[in-house]
């Protein structure tokens, strides 16, 4: 008898289909992936699955019976838990609060002894080790995602959905998530897992369904697959050949952090004092999980956020005083982590949010009147050359927040990487891009490097960063824990200093 | 009304806002115990009857168009200036102070002195919460706020003392010379110079935020504080002036106020055209035309209102109802708008 069945289920947005007639089958104890580019309806369904979204048309049966769910409450009565993508939980709350929060059969005083002891036993016997007493804001993000499973396991749940749920995991950190899958697999649970990393859909998957615009495309036994015929039938296509990095990169640094800090009032220290080199013609990788430092970096280098000790030196010339528009003239270009809030003013146009960075100078001002037509001409221009495409009949007077992600993105590197350019700060550049767009982007980034410019990459991807960079860095807990060579890198040594075991300790195992 | 694709669905809103207010209105008349057909037959009346009322609607527009810009300005920058009202005050003071006491400068010199003096003067009341905005990030819409009250009761102590009229005992000030007075334009009526001084005004401020890198990184700001910031545009700057601005504008509406209609200070002079003005940049959607615009159909309505309460004993309070009535539906329409782009977004974004 399978746990769940969903069948031809069918949801459109505005007249797009974002899942076509699809199907879905998972037994008891079973891991089943969802496997998809952005865009493809792996969110769309497991929202449907889980009351967020109603289905147009199609069932869904639990155990051989009929359900129809309006809200994700109305699921998890059912039995059926999610982890979104972005927790929901309580930052300032507790671990036991959080767990019981909203709980049916809480009493108007709650019994938290008795709540507190199945918590500790479920944990217990899952490996979810975690301070029931601890907040949740003190917590790391691999705790945290604990603490949902925890939430969805004391709620009775037999079928957890997981929505991308390593992102923000070291690869030893995954392993041990891993063993926890594994785990509740052998107590019966079902788990739908979504995720478009293919290591990892080949090591804990039993079976894989992938979907591509919105249709289903392959249902797969993952013992009888490989990552190419994952890869293809995800794209549709094979991935074009991995990029090119010409030549090495020059002696000279163009860009060189020196016993750089960030202290922030009452919230300590946010970079620890660290030396930074880049090198012309480099692209220097930063790994590290997210929260470790990353934001703070760019945007010492950017300017946004003044650094506390330490001098910054750009070609030579020192650019610690500088103001953010200084510092782009000067060189220093940014492709910010978070496009539509600190790279794109998302309620303008294409051709305004161009000129951003270049509205005060000539050929776009003319004295203090706008210049139009130069306006239009670099639009015009910009968006052949990046290959931004925007819908509908207004085209570059297209309002930015109406743009897809790839071409918000395109937008803000065709607007950074300008002549001045010496160094690029690059933050999560391809984070939420489908292949196409990520594969552009990185060629861009390449290219860069290839002319002789800087680049500092800093991406969770950890497959990204292997991909393009001459060397690692890894940022752990504000400091940079360890640099590595780009033939001496591997996701092993890597995944070690991410989890802020240092070099030498590394040369001892 | 489901959602916005192209300008039909725009002109079908506004047409259900019309039928919706022009609904409640009568509803609102025949609570009155009046007859709907005769109190519109003299609302119309009261508006196109003569030259006389017609041009009234001007004089009633004029310092609710200046107002209403000055809060445009400072709404489009994400500056949310509430004191336009005190800043009117403050404007209608200086002004009157200026022409009053500067009496050795001759007459129309005197006058556009005066206006400027007000104009300054009403800038720097607002600059007062820019830089607590900006350096305390205190939120500037309890400041303004604030402020309105320190204005409107210094106006009331000033009529009662320095600015006082020697000969009278009414708390207010001596009448202006009429040579600093703003002229009359056409015969019999009251309509005065500083109704084209608005309208100037209007368009100075369109070409300022379409046509200049000024206005563009007013709008930049006002949308996206943070990532003008990031890309390394001065947002104090942006708010600051904008601040300025805005504050300027209204106090230049009390000015011409004084000026042009009381040609004395006295209180409640501003007849809460402040307040009104938040609403008109709201309905306007901080387009300057738009509050053109809507400043005059607001004046209109108040100018016919006025004629029925005379006739008919309908309290033209109906007009402010009304007004409440388009806020809230234009207001909800924006809701319902909003409502259907987020689940589209939400849509795209789920597909991750």
């Amino acid at each position: 008898m399978p746990l769940l069945e969903m069948k031809h289920i069918c949801k459109s947005f505005s007249g797009v289909y974002a899942n076509e007639n699809i199907s879905l089958t998972v037994e008891k104890g079973e891991i089943h992936a969802l496997l998809g580019e952005n865009g493809a309806g792996k969110t769309t369904l497991v929202n449907i699955l889980f009351g967020l979204y109603t289905a147009d048309e199609g069932e869904i049966y639990w155990k051989e019976q009929p359900v129809h769910f309006s809200s994700p409450k109305e699921a998890i009565a059912t039995g059926i838990g999610m982890v979104q993508q972005h927790f929901s939980l309580v930052r300032k709350m507790t671990v036991l609060d959080n767990v019981i929060l909203n709980l049916r059969g809480n009493r108007f005083v709650l019994n938290r002894a008795a709540a507190k002891k199945r918590l500790v036993e479920l944990a217990e016997k899952y490996q979810l080790y975690v301070d029931p007493d601890a907040k949740v804001c003190d917590l790391s993000v691999g705790e945290q995602q604990r603490v949902e499973i925890l939430k969805a396991l004391y709620r009775n749940v037999e079928l957890l959905i997981l929505d991308e749920p390593t992102g923000v995991l070291t690869p030893q950190e995954t392993e041990q998530f891993f063993e926890v899958l594994r785990s509740l697999k052998k107590e019966g649970y079902g788990i739908i897992i979504i995720t478009h990393r293919m290591s990892e859909i080949m090591s804990i998957s039993d079976k894989v369904t992938i979907l591509r615009d919105g249709k289903q495309v392959a249902d797969l036994v993952t013992a009888q697959t490989n990552p190419d015929e994952l890869s293809h039938y995800m794209i549709g296509r094979a991935l074009s050949g991995e990029m090119v990095l010409e030549g090495q990169p020059k002696e000279e640094d163009i860009l060189y952090l020196e016993h750089i800090s960030l202290e922030k009032r009452h919230r300590g220290k946010h970079l620890e004092p660290f030396d930074l080199h880049i090198r012309k013609g480099e692209i220097l990788g930063i790994a590290g999980v997210e929260g470790n430092g990353q934001k703070e970096l760019a945007e010492v280098i950017t300017g946004i956020q003044k650094h506390t000790s330490g001098k910054i030196w750009l070609d030579g010339e020192e650019i610690s005083h500088q103001s953010i528009y200084e510092r782009y003239e000067s060189g220093v270009s940014y492709i910010s982590e978070d496009r539509q809030k600190d790279s794109l003013v998302t309620g303008m146009s294409i051709t305004e949010n161009l000129i951003l960075r270049d509205y005060r100078k000539p050929p776009f001002a003319k004295g203090i009147l706008t210049n139009r037509s130069a306006i239009m001409q670099n639009a015009a221009e910009k968006m052949k050359e990046y290959q931004v495409r925007a819908s509908g009949k207004s085209g570059a007077d297209t309002i930015v927040r109406l743009l897809s992600g790839g071409n918000q993105q395109k937008l803000i590197i065709a607007r950074e990487l300008s002549k001045q350019a010496k160094v690029i700060v690059a933050s999560q550049p391809t984070r939420g891009l489908d292949i196409g767009a990520t594969e552009f982007v990185r060629s861009q980034l390449v290219a860069q490097r290839n002319k002789g410019k800087g680049v500092l990459l800093i991406s969770a991807d950890l497959e990204e960063i292997m991909a393009v960079s001459d060397r690692i860095a890894v940022l752990f807990g504000g400091k940079i824990v360890g640099i590595l060579n780009r033939e001496e890198a591997t996701v092993q040594k890597i995944g070690l200093l991410m989890g802020g075991i240092t070099g030498e300790e590394i040369e001892k195992q | 009304m489901i959602q916005r694709k192209n300008g039909k669905n725009t002109l079908i809103d506004i047409f259900l806002i019309i039928i919706i207010t022009v609904l409640i209105g009568t509803l609102l008349i025949v609570m009155c115990g009046a007859k709907p057909a005769a109190a519109y037959n003299l609302f119309f009346h009261g508006i196109f009857g003569n030259i006389s009322s017609f041009s009234e609607i001007f004089v009633k527009a004029c310092p609710l168009i200046l107002t209403g810009l000055g809060c445009a300005v400072a709404f489009r920058t994400g500056f949310f200036n509430i004191g336009a009202e005190g800043q009117f005050y403050v404007g209608a003071m200086v002004t009157t102070m200026v022409a009053l006491k500067l009496t050795m400068v001759p007459g129309i010199l005197r006058m556009v002195l005066a206006l400027l003096a007000g104009f300054l003067a009403g800038g720097l009341w607002a600059l007062i919460a820019a830089v607590f905005k900006a350096k305390f990030n205190i939120s500037e819409i309890i400041v303004t706020i604030m402020l309105n009250y320190i204005a409107i009761n210094f106006l009331g102590y000033a009529v009662r003392s320095f600015l006082m009229d020697q000969g009278g005992n009414v708390p207010q000030s001596a009448k202006i010379d009429p040579s600093v007075q703003l002229t009359t334009l056409i015969r019999s009526t009251r309509f005065h110079t500083g109704i084209l001084i608005a309208v100037g005004c209007v368009l100075l401020v369109w070409f300022l935020m379409e046509k200049t890198t000024v206005g563009y990184e007013l709008r930049a700001v006002g949308i996206n504080q943070r990532a003008s910031a990031c890309t390394g545009i001065s947002v104090m700057k942006n708010i600051v002036f904008s601040a300025f601005l805005s504050g300027g504008l209204a106090a230049l509406a009390g000015g011409i106020e004084v000026l042009a209609i009381q040609k004395k200070l006295l209180e409640g002079i501003s007849a809460g055209c402040g307040y009104t003005a938040v609403l008109i940049a709201l309905v306007a959607f901080n387009n300057p035309l738009g509050v053109l615009a809507t400043a005059v159909l607001y004046a209109t309505m108040q100018v016919g209102a006025g004629s029925m309460q005379r006739q008919l004993g309908v309290p033209s309070a109906i007009v402010n109802i009304l007004m409440g009535v388009v806020v809230i539906l234009i207001l909800g329409k924006e809701v319902f708008h909003m409502l259907g782009r987020c689940r589209t977004l939400t849509a795209q974004k789920g597909e991750k």
